[in-house]
């Protein structure tokens, strides 16, 4: 009991400064490389894998991209302002048909993504985007 | 004698309580510690489109980007088609919860895009693969 009522005074007087120099450069370090990144993204779907299974009894509405980025829905050449038309049109002959997004391997990926966003505006589902051969 | 009276002065003065500050120091520490993730960007720019459905991708994990060129980035280096699964799984133990996005240009090639989509839907099994867009 002695011994303790003498030391306080000094024991009270730890240096904090070095352990505040530390904590501020962590504190500045994870404030710089913090990044907050934000990405919005528009879901497109893969090309379904490969299987033996025929294919889906139903007529499917083709959205065909060329290598020049014309769009032929259905085989009528379509401008991409009519491609909505074009795709609620086949729909409303087949209701139960599906929707394959077939682009050429040298069309713009731009140009898959707009027909992806109009398939969206026009509530298709089952979309698939396949690519063609050649 | 100068010393020994600022010393004198300054005894009461050295005592300015640090505790609080110290409190409020480690509270954003600990934040910025916690929500700190590191994402490896890809480390080019890419052309995005406009579109009307899209969605907010959060958390953020991995990034895949494809350039006008059709090349394929990951980490700032340009990576081959046969790579990027390989890419992708190293990524992915160091964010096991973040979403992949997939930052395509605009003017890439669909082949590269569509081929890259069936490469991320068998690796982390995504039914959709989010193309990053313009952010508003």
């Amino acid at each position: 009991m002695r011994g303790r009522t003498t030391r306080p005074t000094e024991e009270a007087h730890v240096d904090l400064t070095p352990m505040l120099d530390v904590v501020f450069i962590l504190l500045i370090f994870f404030i710089v490389t913090s990044t907050f990144i934000q990405e919005e993204a528009l879901g497109a779907e893969p090309p379904p894998p490969p299987s033996d299974s025929p294919p889906p009894p139903n007529p499917a509405i083709i959205v065909y991209i060329d290598e020049s980025d014309q769009i032929r829905v259905n085989r009528r050449l379509t401008d991409i302002s009519a491609v909505r038309g074009g795709m609620e049109r086949a729909r409303a002959e087949n209701p139960e048909s599906a929707l394959i997004i077939q682009a050429h391997p040298q069309a713009r990926t731009g140009t898959i993504i707009e027909v992806r966003d109009i398939a969206y505006d026009a509530q298709m589902e089952r979309v698939n985007i396949i690519r063609s051969a050649g | 004698m100068a010393r020994k009276s600022r010393e004198a002065a300054g005894s009461a003065e050295d005592d300015v309580n640090l505790t609080p500050m110290l409190d409020v120091v480690f509270i954003l520490l600990i934040f910025f510690i916690v929500t700190a993730q590191f994402i490896r960007e890809p480390g080019v720019e890419i052309d995005r489109l406009e579109v009307n459905n899209k969605e907010r991708q959060s958390p953020l994990g991995i990034l895949v980007a494809i350039d006008s060129n059709s090349e394929i980035y990951m980490n700032k280096q340009v990576v081959s088609l046969s790579e990027v699964g390989f890419r992708i799984r190293e990524l992915r133990e160091d964010n096991p919860k973040g979403r992949l996005v997939v930052q395509a240009d605009a003017e890439a090639q669909a082949g590269v895009l569509i081929d890259l989509m069936e490469i991320v839907n068998e690796i982390d099994g995504l039914g959709r693969v989010p193309l990053s867009v313009v952010n508003e």
